[in-house]
């Protein structure tokens, strides 16, 4: 066993203790990164890291800082001045940024040590953690490699679930967070947008866009939204609510929580081992006095979810790229023109993929499409916020599996528009509609891949979410479930 | 057959606010290029667009000024595009819902008002400066982001001179306010005019031509009046206008083809993502207005009244809000102002046009020209001591009296060495009292002269010419 395999707060405890050091813990972090075989990262960052660890070494770590010499990860589509910020994309191959991240910059500031930037679908956008520029990311549970982990924060969710870090920085515009969480085991979790600063994050679709982050429980989720929770002049849409503190308010007490079910989701769901974990878990949350319904949404607006999604994440998105065009950003390449120059850029910066959902969004802006599309999705996602926020009056959260599988397989999985359709595996996106707080956590194993379960509350209810959230962990044992202390299990 | 010209003008003024509309590079204009850029400036990926405040006053002064409903509500949207000189690929801008709406305001035509409406005010930001060279571009970003206010008049100007006249006036606005310096020449305030013709009493426009590139209020004129007839004289000759966007050739004063417009383009507007809706509160609002520096049609009005100034003279101080701005606090220190105005437009604008700065420029104190008009004036000193004093003044910026003193600058104002000089020059021509007496009233100019002579210019006037009299008459 080593410090690295325990939770974000135990090794905190450990090293104000002094049975480790911030030095220690880096060299096995960066050793562990190196090792690890499910291309996880972009970049290792060893020098820096080991001598910044040094520096932390040789003063008195502080109780009540508890990402003092705490080796993290960063998805590498969040700006990191100095290092390499290329969103897994090759339009942004060689990009060194010269400012930091408002949440990189809060992280450095507590003493946290940045050893790794992740792999990605490129520029986040996808949700099988395949489409980076360096290839398909794996899931640390599959050492076969058949199957995916998800995206797109798919780096940063390995880093975790393979006790690479305890803790790391991923990005959530349709649950690029919370689905790979779903299917590595660990605790994903999207604040209320606004929570947490977004600046520096490079954006894909900045109204859905949020930033996230995995941790191997949800008390250690708490302590970092505690940290990268406050008000940041640098983006304007950063809320102005006084501080909260989650780990004080933690508690696992859901007497008298109500929680809404929706039927039309959870019926649609054909995996009985997921099925039949969620309905222990509801059982076991019933024991502990919360009250459990099931509710109807309506299909109509759930089918929406997906298209309304695509609609506007991808118009955002050409938009949000476009400064990406070979004479400022992207690789300048020559022509003639200014067409041509911007032209080869793109051609050769962005893959099939992107171009597609550039397409697609740009279509869906044109003045003769804009209201069949483009207005069409707002209504559409206005609705669909508009449906929950009523659930939200009459409940504390909604509570459904976070995904209808475990991991999925490489083989079959592409990132295309597809036709198929199952509100199951897109319904997180509502966590995005709303900004709602949404956090998944580990539910069960199947076959030896793990699946996880969603908490949904309304905005700034984050307290409410955790503490639910918290139970559940309860009910689950599943707090500081990683898959080196699985696998030990296992064995034991 | 006759037509009548159907002018629509859309203005872009460059603000002259700290910093810029989205971000907190400075603008200071004229620095070198490329190092008044911040990131977002520059669009690197992850930053994000903060609304310059002191932009949004402005935008509220203006659109008071031209009597517009005011949103209490802020918006911006993205205008998609891809230029070379758009750093984001879009332009924050205020498509949906403008700052500003519905208003008008009136021009004189010979003492005629006329009122123009004006559609919309928006708030933008600027792209950066091309510099095209043989066969490359350079691009500088310090003109990114700086904010720009966008005016659209109705289609309601009907000819170069009432066009002129409404530029003239916007322009007058934005520099009163504080808003802008308004110098088209330099860019920081731009026109494009929409011109087309129709026959007199038709209902219908005509096809409508754009106008670009005119960097003076005077080409303005021009540009319309030329089009104007080049469209009659298609029409005349049974071709059609096409639609197409035009320059002014300055050398030639005639507009030539740049492109020949097809469909308008289409700029995929949606609402900026990263600003939300921000509420105007009325406090804020009104806070704006009675904070707005006086604008001009109240200041002429004040000039008229309280200075008394006659209006040839106040029109002459106020056409620059600055030199106006000068004028004010300089009379704060005189009673004089009619003295004072004369002293302002000859002296001061005649030293300003000879080494060709601006009054912002000027080194000397308002009070400091107060003093030297009063000097002037209670004849303690001459005109050619006046001048001297005025070349040290400028030089030093120091107290006119301190420098009378230096310059030794005073005039003889005692009455007996006055007479005494007199007396010797009765004495040396004896025949000047008789003269004077039959009526030969030149002979008191000649006496004057003469001590004038004598000391170099330096008798105080008014006294000598009492004592002149008297001894003339005995």
């Amino acid at each position: 066993m080593n410090y690295l395999d325990l939770t974000l707060s135990e090794i905190h405890e450990a090293l104000v203790n002094k049975q480790v050091t911030p030095l220690e813990l880096t060299k096995e972090a960066i050793k562990r990164a190196k090792e690890n075989k499910d291309n996880a990262f972009e970049m290792i960052i060893e020098e820096d890291a080991i001598k910044r660890a040094e520096e932390l070494s040789k003063h008195e770590v502080p109780k009540d800082n508890y990402f003092y010499g705490i080796p993290y990860v960063a998805k590498n589509n969040l700006s990191t001045k100095g290092y390499e910020t290329n969103a897994s994309s090759n339009i942004l191959n060689g990009y060194v940024p010269l400012f930091d991240a408002t949440v990189i910059d809060a992280l450095n500031k507590a003493g946290a040590i940045l050893i790794g930037k992740s792999t990605l679908d490129e520029l986040a956008m996808g949700g099988t953690g395949t489409s980076g520029h360096l290839g398909t990311t794996y899931n640390p549970y599959d050492p076969k490699h058949l199957h995916l982990i998800g995206g797109s924060s798919c780096g940063s969710a390995v880093a975790v679930a393979d006790s690479i870090v305890p803790f790391a920085l991923g990005s959530d515009t349709g649950d690029s967070v919370r689905k790979p969480a779903s299917h590595s085991g660990l605790v994903g979790l999207k604040p209320t947008w606004g929570l947490i600063s977004r600046f520096g994050l490079f954006p894909f679709a900045p109204s859905l866009d949020h930033v996230g982050f995995f941790t191997r429980s949800v008390k250690d989720s708490a302590i970092a939204l505690n940290l990268l929770a406050f008000h940041d002049d640098n983006d304007s849409t950063s809320s102005f609510k006084p501080k909260v503190d989650y780990l004080k308010n933690l508690s696992s007490d859901v007497k008298g929580k109500k929680l809404a079910v929706i039927t039309e989701i959870f019926n649609s769901i054909e995996d009985e081992a997921i099925k039949s974990s969620f309905l222990k878990l509801i059982e076991k949350l019933k024991n502990d006095g919360a009250i459990v319904e099931y509710i109807n949404f309506d299909n109509k607006l759930l089918n929406a979810i997906y298209p309304t999604y695509m609609v506007i994440s991808c118009a955002e998105s050409t938009s949000n790229n476009a400064n990406l065009d070979g004479i400022k950003f992207g690789p300048y390449l020559g022509g003639k023109t200014y067409q041509e120059v911007m032209y080869n850029a793109r051609t050769n910066g962005f893959s099939p993929l992107i171009k597609r959902r550039f397409v697609l969004g740009s279509y869906s802006l044109m003045r003769e499409n804009q209201q069949e599309l483009f207005l069409r999705a707002q209504k559409a996602r206005r609705l669909i916020v508009n449906k929950c926020n009523e659930i939200f009056k009459k409940f504390d959260a909604i509570i459904l599996p976070a995904s209808p599988t475990p991991a999925p397989l490489e083989k079959g999985s592409n990132e295309k528009v597809r036709n198929d359709y199952l509100a199951a595996d897109n319904w997180l996106a509502i966590g995005n509609f709303g900004g709602f707080p949404s956090i998944t956590l580990p539910m069960g194993f199947e076959d030896e891949l793990p699946f996880g379960v969603n908490i949904t509350c309304e905005p700034f209810n984050e307290v409410g979410m955790f503490n639910i959230a918290s139970n559940v962990e309860k009910n689950t044992g599943f707090a500081g479930l990683s898959y080196q202390n699985h696998l030990e299990k296992e064995v034991k | 057959m006759n037509f009548e010209t159907i002018v629509g003008i859309e203005i872009h003024v460059e603000m002259k606010t700290k910093s810029k509309m989205f971000s907190l590079a400075p603008i200071t204009f004229g620095d070198k290029p490329n190092t008044e850029v911040a990131l977002l400036d520059m669009a690197f990926p992850g930053t994000m667009p903060r609304v310059n405040k002191e932009a949004v006053k402005n935008a509220i002064r203006v659109s008071n000024a031209l009597h517009m409903t005011i949103d209490h509500e802020l918006w911006f949207d993205r205008k998609n595009y891809f230029y070379s000189d758009l750093p984001k690929g879009y332009q924050i801008t205020q498509q949906a819902r403008p700052i500003g709406s519905e208003g008008y305001l009136e021009i004189d035509l010979d003492g005629e008002k006329k009122r123009i409406h004006v559609e919309r005010l928006h708030m933008e930001e600027d792209t950066c400066m091309q510099h095209h060279f043989s066969d490359y571009t350079l691009l500088d970003y310090n003109r990114a982001g700086i904010p720009l206010i966008e005016i659209v008049s109705k289609p309601e100007i009907r000819s170069g001179l009432e066009a002129r006249k409404y530029v003239e006036k916007i322009r007058e606005i934005v520099t009163y306010s504080n808003v802008s310096d308004g110098k088209m020449e330099e860019g920081s305030l731009r026109c494009d005019v929409n011109v087309s013709i129709r026959p007199y009493g038709s209902e219908k426009f005509g096809t409508k031509v754009e106008v670009k590139n005119l960097n003076s209020i005077a080409n303005v004129e021009k540009a319309i009046d030329f089009e104007a007839k080049r469209q009659s004289e298609l029409l005349l000759m049974g071709k059609e206008v096409e639609q197409e966007t035009r320059r002014f050739d300055e050398a030639k004063k005639e507009t030539v083809l740049m492109r020949k417009k097809t469909d308008a383009a289409d700029y995929k507007y949606f609402t900026e993502p990263n600003i939300p809706p921000i509420k105007l509160s009325e406090e804020f609002i009104q806070n704006a207005i009675d904070t707005c520096p006086e604008l001009y049609d109240h200041k002429l009005e004040r000039f008229l009244t309280d200075y008394k100034l006659n209006s040839i003279d106040a029109k002459i101080i106020l056409s620059d809000v600055e030199f106006a701005n000068y004028y004010d606090e300089a009379a704060k220190f005189t009673k004089l102002y009619q003295a004072l105005a004369n002293y302002m437009i000859s002296e001061v604008n005649g030293y300003l046009n000879k080494n060709d700065i601006s009054i912002l420029e000027f080194k000397v104190e308002p009070k400091f020209v107060a003093e030297l008009v009063e000097l002037v004036q209670s004849k303690q000193i001459n005109s050619s001591q006046g001048k001297e004093i005025f070349a040290k003044m400028v030089k030093e910026n120091k107290s006119p009296l301190k420098l009378q003193k230096e310059l030794g600058a005073t005039l003889i104002s005692d009455e007996e060495t006055i007479r005494k000089l007199v007396l010797e020059v009765l004495a040396q021509n004896v025949t000047l009292r008789d003269d004077y007496k039959a009526g030969k009233t030149r002979a008191q100019g000649f006496v004057m002269g003469q001590i004038m002579k004598k000391t170099g210019g330096k008798v105080n006037p008014g006294i000598a010419n009492k004592v002149i009299v008297e001894e003339l008459k005995k």
